[in-house]
């Protein structure tokens, strides 16, 4: 007869499942209990009465009636359906970064067609192409999808298990961004044909140019931050190389514009742009505000840009560069080819953290006159006799927007992070 | 010199000597010539297209009203004056805020790692929603909530003596008497007394081990001191703030108005936020074993905590929170939008008569100089936790 084992005895309910749960992490000790139970109610209390301002109290009209200017400024209405074509542009770029990385895209491409699904259905006024062409953003991102073959590290999705063998060369053929080179062009050509839907080329039928201030809303913030940081990035870059030279005078006036950007507010800043930076240029050439405020941003960006860079490169173990030294390379090759690299390998997240500010910064361009979606918001509440109890939800609405945007760059940047084994390597 | 740049049977375009020297000259003067180029033409412009410049202003009238001033303050008063008074506004809104966002943020990063799963998350939501929002726009949603207080006469009322309405918050002050300034030296000797205690104790509590309370009996000299002192001079009466007249004006007391009041909070809250991730990090930073080593060689858990894990977190948390204290200087700036007379508000409104250039280079100065002070500070610590060896 052979002795069983007897069954290992079950946990006490009290460890184990919601209970355990609950115990452990909300009522370990009396203070502990204390504490979430008054934390509760006043969550509660807080959920509700934000609720009930939300659904009942509060009047949405402010912003309903007027959606299109938070957005997009004054853009000429004739040319909506330019826009939506360039929200097309990027619902495809969403769909293959999706592909690429799906970890770090997956969630934001949903997320991206959640709201046009969204807007594209809302009961507003708006013309039905505008809603079509919305509404085909879902099919674009599918198309960016299909476009971008599967990387090898990812396994084949539920879908695609289903669609199984028969489909799968077909899918494997319409994969054409399958390198980094395509993807690459890919993006920058979905760039220029924004940049040229936005603004417009004077003689081209149906793309008439744009007045570059009536550019404003929502749009100008993304746009502003985004420029800023691609073109504060060269700059930066070449800053943070000046202040490593071994040349004194050089690194000297790195090391003060570096110093001196990064001391004083931005909006001082957009001042003095306003009334130096027009000197700069021929007086008859009266250059917009849009590209000052662009280049003031740029400016600004790229004493950021040189700290991180610079941080990034002192990151990169020195072994790097004895290694590269041994193999006898030179100074300059080492720097450009050794150290550089790896350095902007380990600044990604903090180049996406800095957007995020920048992003949020954009919101100061209100100083030097221009619409953006904040200035857009308190125009509209206080220059508007009907409106000027309403600042509450024009400015949550705001605050929303703002938070949508920098919340989920910040968690795909987290997510970045771990595609590029940042720290793994 | 010469021997240095001319080597036998070196070309001069092989010798490092000499090509250092000549990359060394020519790009100072590719430098030196760019700024030169730069700052001449826009010199020549602010001429040619007669922008007023200088600084011959500073000392006439500036004729404009600033709405709250920390030293009196009148229309009549040069520029000069205008502007020391908008700078100390800056300053009393950013030493405020420093102040109340580090204990706002001390205190939210130590609740994002409670074991209570539910303050956790609500500290979590705190800094997820407040730094993800742009400053401004909090700024302007306070400001309307600020507005839509009722008014005065009809606002809130704390004791009697705290009013909570649409012109601001009104508290009680103290209000110096005849014993004030014997009273502020004894203050002072006390709190001497107190840190050469608190040093002397603290070093007792290491060598030796033995609990010696260096923080309490700080606290209690200190403390102790001021308060006998207090009672024996009475150099302090307090003022509360009275309402005056049928409109409702307050007299009286410290007088926060609704736009400080709505660029505090901001500010506070923004802050707080940032400084909430940086203490956490900084906590979660400091190893376990580390904790648990100084535990096994019989420490307790207090002195465990206050020689072990904190001047360890510490380390990690000051350089990046100095580094908040002037990005929460600078963000005061944004005042300008919800109507506080601060430095750049106030330059602001100087611009309508008096050159804007030449404003704006001292405000810029002024901002370089407080941010000059943040890293002095900044490089001060770093010295110090140097010399206790890394």
């Amino acid at each position: 007869m052979t002795a069983r084992a007897a069954p290992a005895p079950l946990p006490p309910a009290t460890t184990v499942g919601l209970l355990g749960w609950l115990r452990q992490n909300l009522f370990s000790s009396r203070g502990n209990g204390a504490v979430t139970v008054v934390l509760a109610v006043v969550l509660v209390w807080f959920v509700f009465n934000l609720g009930s301002w939300v659904f009942v109290e509060a009047d949405w009209t402010v912003i309903i009636s007027r959606a299109p200017l938070y957005i997009v400024g004054l853009y000429p209405y004739e040319g909506y359906w330019r826009l939506c074509i360039c929200l097309l542009l990027i619902s495809v770029l969403l769909g293959m970064a999706w592909r690429a990385w799906p970890n770090a895209a997956r969630r934001f491409a949903f997320g991206f067609g959640a709201v046009m699904l969204f807007v594209g259905v809302f009961p507003h006024e708006m013309a039905p192409d505008h809603r079509a062409l919305l509404l085909l953003n879902l099919p674009a991102i599918g198309l960016g999808y299909v476009l971008t073959p599967r990387p090898a590290d990812v396994s084949p999705g539920r879908l695609e298990a289903l669609a199984g063998s028969a489909l799968s060369p077909a899918l494997e053929r319409a994969a054409i961004f399958s390198t980094p080179r395509r993807k690459v062009i890919a993006a920058l050509v979905a760039l220029v044909l924004t940049m040229i839907l936005i603004l417009g080329i004077a003689g081209v039928p149906g793309l008439d140019p744009v007045n570059p201030q009536d550019l404003g809303g929502l749009m100008i913030n993304l746009l502003l931050a985004f420029f800023g940081i691609v073109c504060s990035l060269p700059i930066g870059i070449g800053l943070a190389l000046g202040r490593r030279s071994s040349l004194p005078i050089l690194k000297v006036a790195c090391v003060i514009f570096i110093e001196v950007i990064r001391g004083v507010p931005l909006i001082t800043l957009l001042f003095m742009s306003r009334h130096i930076l027009p000197l700069t240029f021929p007086e008859d050439l009266n250059i917009d505000r849009v590209y000052l405020a662009g280049i003031t941003i740029t400016i600004f960006s790229s004493a950021y840009m040189a700290e991180n860079v610079r941080g990034g490169m002192a990151a990169v173990h020195p072994g790097q560069a004895e290694a590269a030294r041994a193999l006898g390379l030179r100074d300059w090759q080492n720097t450009l080819l050794i150290t550089l690299p790896q350095g902007l390998r380990n600044i990604i997240p903090a180049i996406v953290g800095q957007f995020i500010s920048l992003f949020k910064d954009t919101s100061l361009v209100y100083f030097i006159g221009m619409l953006d979606l904040v200035e857009m918001g308190r125009v509209s509440v206080q220059g508007n006799q009907e409106f000027i109890d309403n600042g509450r939800e024009v400015y949550l609405f705001i605050a929303l927007v703002f938070w949508v945007f920098c919340f989920s760059m910040s968690f795909i940047s987290r997510r970045i992070e771990g595609v590029l084994g940042v720290g793994r390597r | 010199m010469t021997r240095l740049l001319y080597v036998q049977g070196v070309p001069i375009w092989r010798n490092v000597v000499a090509l250092r020297w000549i990359v060394q000259i020519v790009s100072a003067v590719v430098v030196l010539s760019t700024i030169a180029l730069f700052l001449l033409n826009v010199a020549r412009e602010i001429e040619a297209r007669d922008i007023p410049f200088g600084f011959t202003f500073v000392n006439r009238a500036a004729q404009i009203p600033i709405g709250e001033a920390v030293i009196p303050y009148q229309p009549s008063d040069s520029y000069w004056y205008g502007l020391v008074v908008a700078g100390l506004n800056t300053v009393r809104a950013s030493v405020l805020g420093v102040i109340l966002a580090t204990a706002i943020g001390i205190l939210v990063g130590v609740a994002r790692l409670s074991p209570n799963w539910l303050l956790s998350r609500i500290a979590l939501a705190y800094i997820e929603v407040f730094r993800n929002i742009p400053l401004i726009v909090q700024l302007l949603f306070w400001l309307t909530i600020v507005l839509t207080l009722p008014r005065v006469v009809e606002g809130y009322v704390i004791a009697d003596a705290i009013f909570i309405n649409n012109s601001g918050l009104f508290l009680p002050w103290f209000e110096a008497q005849a014993g004030f300034w014997p009273w502020a030296l004894i203050t002072a000797i006390g709190v001497a007394l107190a840190v050469y205690a608190f040093r002397r104790l603290s070093r007792r509590e290491i060598e030796t081990g033995q609990p010696s309370y260096p923080l309490l009996a700080a606290s209690v000299i200190a403390v102790g001191l001021s308060l006998v002192a207090l009672l024996i001079l009475g150099p302090l009466a307090i003022d509360i703030p009275q309402i005056e007249g049928r409109f409702g004006r307050l007299q009286g007391g410290a007088q926060l108005s609704g736009s400080f009041m709505a660029l505090l909070v901001g500010l506070v809250i923004y802050t707080s936020a940032f400084i909430a991730e940086i203490v956490r990090a900084g906590i979660q930073s400091v190893g376990k074993g580390q904790t648990e080593a100084a535990r096994s060689v019989g420490l307790s858990g207090m002195l465990t905590l206050r020689h072990v894990t904190f001047p360890q977190a510490l380390r990690v948390i000051i350089p990046p929170l100095i580094s908040q204290f002037l990005n929460l200087t600078k963000n005061s700036s944004l005042a300008a939008a919800i109507g506080y007379p601060d430095l750049v508000s106030v330059a602001n409104t100087m611009t309508q008569i008096a050159p804007a250039i030449s404003l704006f280079m001292i405000v810029m100065v002024s901002y370089l100089s407080m941010s000059l002070l943040y890293s002095l500070l900044g490089n001060l610590y770093n010295r110090m936790i140097r010399f206790k060896g890394a």
